[in-house]
C-alpha cells in the first residue's frame, strides 16, 4: 500500500512543485505530492528554497543598483544626438 | 519618491520634450535596466531602444500618463523583448542542446529519480520561519550573489526565470512570448531553480566568509 506514496520520485515531485505554483493540480496528484513531501525532507527543503528564490528574484533585481550610478557619458551623448536629430526634423541624420 | 510625486502634481500636462529625456530620465532608466539585465552594454542599448521607440510613437503620446511613466512602460516592453530574443536565438538553442542535455541527470539518479547524494539540498534555515529567513536575506550580498548565479544560467532558463519572477508575467504569457509549451515551461523553471539553488548553496550558504558576515 505504502508504495502508492512513492509513485512520484524526487525529480517528479520537485517538477510538480513548480507546476503547482502556476496551476491547480488534479486531486490525486495533490495527494501524492503531499505524501511525498511528508516523507521526503530533501524535497521539503527544495520547496522552501524554490519559494525563497521566487520571492527574492525581484528585490534582487531592484536592490543592487546604487542611486549614484549614472548613464556613461558616451551613451548619454549618443542619446542626446538621437533626440536632437529627431527634434531637428527631416534634414537630420537619424538612421542610427 | 516623494519628490517625484510632487513633481508630477506640480507639472501641468504639457507636450513631451524629447530633448530633455537624456538629462531627465537617462540615469533612472539606465539604473532600472541595469538591475534587470546586469550587463552595462545591454542596459545602454535598452535605454536607446526605448528612446527610439518613444520617438516613433511620439504623435500618439497624449499626456494621460507622465512622460516618465510612459518611457518606463516602453522600457519594460524592451526588457521582455530582450529576453525573448536571447531565448529564441537559434545560436542559443544549438549551444544549449549540446552542453545541457537533460541537466536533471546532474541532480537526480537516472534510475529512481532520487536526489544524488552530492546534490542533497542542505538546510538553509529559512524554511519554516519566514521572518528569520527574510532578516537573513536582507543582506545585499545575497541579492548580488543571486544575480550572479542568474547570469550563469543558459539563456532560455534565464529568460523564463526573469520573466516569471522578476517581471512577474503570467506563465501563459511567457509561453507565448518564448513560443514554448506549458510542459516545456515547467521543465525550464525546474531546471533554473535547481541550478540557482545549487549555485546559492555553494556561494552563499556554504561560504565561510559569507557565514561570518551574517553575524
Amino acid at each position: 500500500m505504502s508504495n502508492a506514496f512513492f509513485l512520484f520520485n524526487c525529480q517528479q515531485a520537485t517538477l510538480l512543485l513548480e507546476r503547482r505554483a502556476d496551476e491547480r493540480l488534479s486531486a490525486p496528484t495533490r495527494v501524492q505530492l503531499w505524501a511525498h513531501l511528508k516523507l521526503c525532507p530533501l524535497c521539503r527543503r527544495y520547496e522552501a528554497q524554490s519559494r525563497l528564490l521566487a520571492r527574492q528574484a525581484r528585490p534582487a533585481a531592484e536592490a543592487p543598483v546604487p542611486d549614484t550610478l549614472q548613464l556613461p557619458a558616451a551613451a548619454r551623448r549618443r542619446l542626446q544626438q538621437l533626440v536632437d536629430a529627431h527634434a531637428g526634423g527631416p534634414g537630420s541624420d537619424n538612421h542610427a | 519618491m516623494d519628490n517625484v510625486d510632487k513633481a508630477l502634481l506640480a507639472t501641468p500636462v504639457t507636450a513631451p520634450e524629447p530633448r530633455q529625456w537624456p538629462a531627465r530620465f537617462g540615469d533612472e532608466l539606465y539604473r532600472f535596466a541595469l538591475g534587470r539585465v546586469t550587463d552595462a552594454v545591454a542596459a545602454e542599448e535598452l535605454v536607446q531602444e526605448t528612446f527610439v521607440s518613444a520617438l516613433a510613437a511620439l504623435p500618439s503620446f497624449r499626456g494621460q500618463a507622465s512622460e516618465r511613466t510612459w518611457l518606463f512602460a516602453i522600457l519594460k516592453r524592451k526588457i521582455i523583448d530582450h529576453y525573448r530574443r536571447q531565448a529564441r536565438s537559434p545560436f542559443v538553442s544549438l549551444a544549449s542542446a549540446a552542453d545541457e542535455e537533460a541537466p536533471e541527470s546532474r541532480f537526480f539518479h537516472a534510475r529512481g529519480g532520487h536526489w544524488r547524494e552530492e546534490e542533497y539540498p542542505t538546510d538553509w534555515e529559512v524554511g519554516s520561519e519566514e521572518g528569520r529567513g527574510d532578516v537573513l536575506l536582507e543582506q545585499q550580498e545575497f541579492h548580488a550573489i543571486l544575480q550572479r548565479c542568474q547570469q550563469r544560467l543558459p539563456p532560455q532558463q534565464l529568460a523564463v526565470f526573469v520573466l516569471r519572477f522578476v517581471e512577474e508575467l503570467p506563465a501563459e504569457d511567457i509561453c507565448q512570448e518564448l513560443r514554448i509549451t506549458p510542459s516545456n515551461y515547467w521543465v525550464i523553471v525546474h531546471r533554473a531553480k535547481l541550478q540557482l539553488r545549487r549555485c546559492l548553496e555553494k556561494n552563499w550558504f556554504q561560504d565561510p566568509a559569507a557565514a561570518k558576515a551574517k553575524k
